[in-house]
């Protein structure tokens, strides 16, 4: 879409505006259009006047900025929680104070005592600070109000990102973290789109009537150039018009002259993969049915076999949380044991129990070591989790010591889950320190629970002040047996009739004497359902899950493949693995240079009656075995000098030999 | 075939010799797909009915196709992708994501073209905002709000995968595998790899989150098969323009694959190697030896391409030495004899071919030392010799350890084919000790 359209749509929509019928008057409070439907602007209306060319009202307003209008950054300066009617009195210069006459959209009560259903003002705000209101301020002397500055043309951010030169293209990166930027500018690009996003609203809701998509009106040259940008770069920089900026985004052409925008950076975008347009299918049959419940995702009803557990771990938070206390507790146990499993459903109780006021709310924050990059990290999404603030690990830590270390009131107990400990490592532990050290102060009302595999973990990674500090709350989680695993599998299925009995317990059994894991086992179970459902056209199978199916779903997870690719292998591919064993055998060790191997190779080629291979030909047999792995190799550049290794044993590659020739 | 067809069959040679070219080439060179892939039926099964599991009820899923170089894992993988594309609720629902280990060296990278792929609203024109923790949160939030009935399956190629089990903490597996295993976002991570030994690459709990299904494609493809699937990449489809070319064409290929020469030159082949991208590489090289005056492949065509193949890369350096270098090369084998295969340097050498100059030779002259020792650089820059000193250790340049990389039977082969080869140098390369 061109800006040239929307321009010309703006002012002739704001020629036709004339006709607001507005019964405010001088000195009251209105509302104004905004970007969120639910919170309009408020602001005092100071007085009217018409515009240069006398075709439209505007008005001049005081603004009073609700907290979710300060910059989050300068929210924590209020100390407190703000009540959801209070509004601020808004001493900044950067805010345009005129505004559309038909952008008002109504009249409200403000009030400067607390009262529970009108809005009321208490504090002045002066994008740096919040001070107690000057009760002057608030009488009906339109005359009080401070000269302003008229907003500059351009908007002091606008000139990293676009500029009216044609082709000229400058970094967006520029202004891509909001966190460098200083306040003030932050809060004129705030104060910027706020008019400018009641200027778009009612432009755009009064030319939905007027305009017909086949009319494009000429731009007037008679409007200024910048004029033109200014309306442009407000379009461009009111976070509140996703769609326009996203039309927006490719080079934008100007009737009387042409202007490059780079891309806006995306500041609010919200992360989603998009929807399916077809709903996703639902299962059909028994299989099906049975398949979808032993999936790993999807959530039992109840967690069997872990009950012992389950009961420690919510005793150990509830206490903490009725106390409002703190504690560490440290869960380990090999993977697929069910430890993040258990937690989450021990909060699912305590969440649901809370809600029945049974014990005091809290919050439930989660971090996993392995999905951040670096582990100061963890400060950075613990801050974001609690606060939604985004700011750099550093600064996230010195927030959250503060908050921790500090005495608030009607604080409530934040549990805190650190999944994969281990990987918040780091060669000083502060990362460690910090997350054990706060649940003991006298204020933080932290209860930290740690997961990972090793049960010496303390002992081995941490040093003794980290490892005092997580203290002797451990608990770790044995690999299930089979008995649990055939019941965590029935449990799930829930009398879903798929599996014959003794293929259940072929599973189970298989699984625990292996790893014990939960997850190895349902993948199997599923995996076997498949091969039954491929099967299920011979007319002696009862769709039932039997012990072949299972056996051979085990055997394709667990059997090495390297026997099978040795029989699969070409000719002169097993005649080097004979060379190969051949070299062993004579050096009496188990590695020998490719040189050493190639004179064998050929021997045993004469042997066979094969014609002899180039040593071009056989460093390439030899690489693709190296690639395959049956062969470990040194670097290629090391030529006919690398050493060669067998990554199977030598009784593997005879008897998968043995089994080819016969 | 029409009648309307039978009529304009007459087109000039040269043009149909043309067609045959763009359509063999396509074969061999563009990697085409073909109908259905040969010799892999129940794996094709398998992974079609995974994937399209994935697309249609939203389950989420992780497998790896392992097989050696050349057994056409990329090939099932887009046959079935091809076959999956064409159900009609599929083609609007899938995301495919492709990524290759040898291109997203790094989480970072990945992470960057993931999102890029994706298409995710941190993408702006072909750049990827944010730092790269911010892309990780901003991925998982965005699979992690997705729901398995509503959200369009993701499906992740991870190309050469093994590579991605480099990377920093595997966080990259972690996380993919970890969303196949839990009610997010409905995906299918495939991992395609030539390693057997993958899964000892993975982290313990990154390998307890993948679901261990393993699709090997290990061809057991017999010599008949080898040879049907020769004629049959070498015949014409039916729909080319001129019928009576086709005829002749598909004719004189049959009688090309049942010639007793072209049959063993195919079974050295095979007995080498199994995969048909290095039978393409023959069949391409066999190709272009066919033109408007011949326009048949023959037999000695076929014999003539598979000695270019063939033919040993050391030998063809060697036939480009100097008289002088060769001498130094053979001086360097009997010093390999008289020692068994310890490493020699440019002193050892130097006098092993003054001894020869001073007892045998007649035809070469005395060189000086330092045109000798300039043969031996050279040598060494065509890395027919390598240095076994470390870098880092200061020796004199004539004193430096140095191993021949060539074998005998390589240096008797170039000896016989070298022009002009001196008597004199022959028989010293043949006799037994210096």
């Amino acid at each position: 879409m061109f800006v040239g359209l929307l321009l010309s749509r703006y002012l002739n929509m704001s020629v036709e505006g004339q006709e607001a019928v507005t019964t405010v008057t001088p000195g009251q409070y209105i509302l104004i259009e905004g970007n969120d439907d639910e919170y309009p602007f408020v602001a005092k209306l100071l007085k009217f006047f018409g515009d240069e060319s006398h075709k439209q009202k505007k008005a001049l307003v005081q603004w009073f900025l609700r907290l979710s209008e300060v910059p989050q950054n300068k929210k924590l300066l209020l100390g407190r929680s703000p009540h959801p009617q209070e509004i601020f009195y808004y001493l900044g210069r950067a805010c345009d104070n005129e505004i559309n006459a038909e952008s008002i959209l109504g009249t409200v009560h403000v009030r400067q005592d607390n009262s529970p259903d009108t809005l009321y003002v208490k504090l002045s705000w002066d994008t740096k600070a919040f001070n107690v209101l000057d009760p002057v301020l608030m009488q009906d002397t339109p005359a009080s109000t401070p000269p302003k500055p008229a907003l500059p043309l351009f908007p002091p951010c606008a000139s990293p990102t676009a500029t009216p030169v044609a082709g000229s293209v400058s970094d967006t990166r520029a202004t891509m973290s909001a966190g460098k930027r200083s306040t003030l500018e932050a809060e004129s690009i705030h104060s910027a789109s706020k008019l400018s996003a009641s200027k778009i609203l009612s432009a755009k809701r009064r030319g939905s009537a007027a305009d017909t998509p086949g009319v494009r009106k000429k731009l007037q040259l008679s409007i200024g150039a910048s004029e033109c940008l200014y309306c442009l770069f407000n379009i461009l920089f009111s976070p509140f018009f996703p769609e326009l900026r996203k039309e927006l985004r490719n080079s934008v052409c100007f009737p009387c002259f042409l202007i490059q925008v780079t891309p806006s950076t995306p500041r609010h975008a919200t992360p989603s993969i998009p929807s399916r347009t077809v709903p996703a299918r639902q299962p059909g049959n028994i299989l099906d049915e049975a398949r979808a419940r032993l999936h790993v995702s999807s959530v039992p009803e109840s967690l069997p076999c872990r009950e012992q557990e389950f009961q420690d771990i919510y005793n150990f938070v509830e206490s903490k949380v009725m106390d409002g206390t703190g504690g560490c507790m440290y869960i380990s146990g090999v993977p697929g044991t069910g430890k993040t499993a258990t937690i989450h459903e021990v909060i699912r109780c305590l969440q649901h129990a809370s809600d029945m006021d049974e014990i005091p709310t809290f919050r439930f924050i989660e971090i996993n070591g392995m999905k951040m990059t670096d582990p100061h990290q963890a400060y950075v999404q613990i801050l974001q989790k609690l606060t939604d603030q985004k700011v750099t690990a550093d600064h996230a830590a010195a927030l959250l010591e503060k908050r921790f270390s500090n005495p608030a009131p009607k604080k409530e107990t934040t549990v805190l889950l650190v999944d994969e400990l281990d990987l918040l490592w780091t060669r000083k532990q502060n990362v460690m320190y910090n997350l054990f050290d706060w649940p003991t102060r006298r204020h933080a009302r932290l209860v930290v629970l740690t997961i990972a595999n090793t049960m010496d973990l303390p002992e081995r990674i941490m040093i003794n002040r980290v490892a005092s500090r997580l203290g002797l709350t451990r608990m770790s989680f044995q690999p299930y047996s089979f008995k649990q695993l055939q019941q965590i599998i029935t449990s799930r299925l829930n009398k879903v009739k798929a599996f014959e009995e003794d293929a259940l317990q072929l599973v189970s059994r298989k699984v625990a004497a292996l790893s014990g894991d939960a997850r190895r086992c349902l993948d199997i179970c599923r995996r076997a359902t498949e091969i039954c459902e491929h099967s299920a056209s011979h007319p002696s199978s009862t769709g039932l899950v039997r012990m072949s199916h299972v056996m051979e779903a085990l055997d394709e997870m667990f059997s090495s493949s390297y026997i099978t690719a040795i029989g699969c292998a070409s000719l002169q591919e097993q005649l080097f693995l004979r060379a190969v064993i051949a070299e062993f055998r004579r050096l009496g060790l188990e590695e020998a240079t490719f040189q050493q191997v190639f004179v064998q190779h050929r021997a045993l080629s004469r042997v066979e009656g094969l014609q002899p291979i180039s040593v071009s030909e056989g460093l390439a047999v030899c690489q693709r075995l190296g690639a395959c792995r049956l062969l470990l190799l040194e670097a290629s550049r090391l030529d006919m000098l690398q050493r060669v290794r067998l990554n199977v044993s030598q009784d593997d590659v005879l008897y998968a030999l043995k089994a080819v020739r016969d | 075939m029409s009648k309307r067809k039978v009529k304009e069959t007459h087109m000039p040679v040269g043009e149909c010799i043309s067609q045959v070219q763009m359509i063999l080439r396509e074969r061999f060179c563009h990697q085409r797909l073909p109908e259905k892939p040969v010799g892999m039926e129940s794996q094709h099964k398998h992974l079609l009915e995974l994937l399209r599991r994935t697309a249609v009820h939203g389950e989420s899923n992780s497998v790896l196709i392992v097989g050696p170089r050349g057994s056409g894992k990329t090939m099932l993988l887009n046959c079935v992708l091809r076959e999956l594309l064409e159900v009609k609720d599929v083609n609007k629902n899938v995301l495919p994501v492709h990524l290759n280990g040898l291109l997203q060296t790094d989480d970072r990278i990945a992470l960057k073209e993931i999102t890029r792929q994706l298409n995710l609203e941190n993408v702006v024109g072909d750049k990827v905002f944010g730092s790269f923790a911010e892309n990780l949160a901003f991925l998982l939030e965005a699979l992690k709000k997705g729901d398995r009935s509503s959200s369009r399956p993701v499906l992740f190629i991870l190309d050469e995968f093994d590579l991605f089990a480099h990377h920093k903490n595997q966080t990259l597996l972690y996380n993919l595998l970890d969303v196949s295993q839990s009610a997010q976002a409905p995906v299918a991570v495939i991992g395609l790899t030539c390693r057997l030994d993958v899964l000892e690459l993975l982290e313990k709990r990154v390998k307890s989150r993948f679901s261990h299904r393993q699709i090997h494609l290990l061809s057991s493809l017999s010599f008949i098969q080898y040879l049907d699937n020769v004629r049959s990449q070498l015949s014409l489809p039916q729909d080319f323009p001129d019928t009576k070319f086709y005829d002749e064409w598909n004719d004189s290929i049959k009688t090309l694959c049942e010639d007793q020469s072209v049959v063993d030159v195919l079974q050295r082949h095979y007995n080498s190697s199994k995969d048909f991208r290095s039978l393409h590489l023959l069949l391409m090289l066999a190709l272009s030896r066919v033109s408007a005056s011949k326009p048949a492949i023959k037999p000695t065509d076929l014999l003539e391409a598979s000695r270019v193949c063939m033919v040993d890369s050391k030998a063809n350096i060697l036939h480009g030495l100097s008289i002088l270098e060769l001498c130094l090369i053979i001086a360097m084998k009997h010093l390999n004899d008289i020692y068994e295969g310890e490493p020699f340097n440019f002193q050892m050498v130097h006098n092993e071919f003054k001894k020869f100059l001073q007892r045998k030779s007649h035809s070469i002259h005395n060189f000086d030392k330092p045109v000798v020792m300039k043969a031996f650089e050279h040598l060494q820059q065509l890395e027919l010799i390598k240095s076994m000193d470390s870098s880092t250790a200061k020796i004199q340049k004539e004193y430096q350890l140095m191993k021949l990389l060539l074998d005998h039977s390589q240096i008797m082969e170039a000896l016989q084919k070298y022009p002009q080869c001196p008597t004199d140098v022959k028989q010293w390369a043949m006799s037994a000790f210096g």
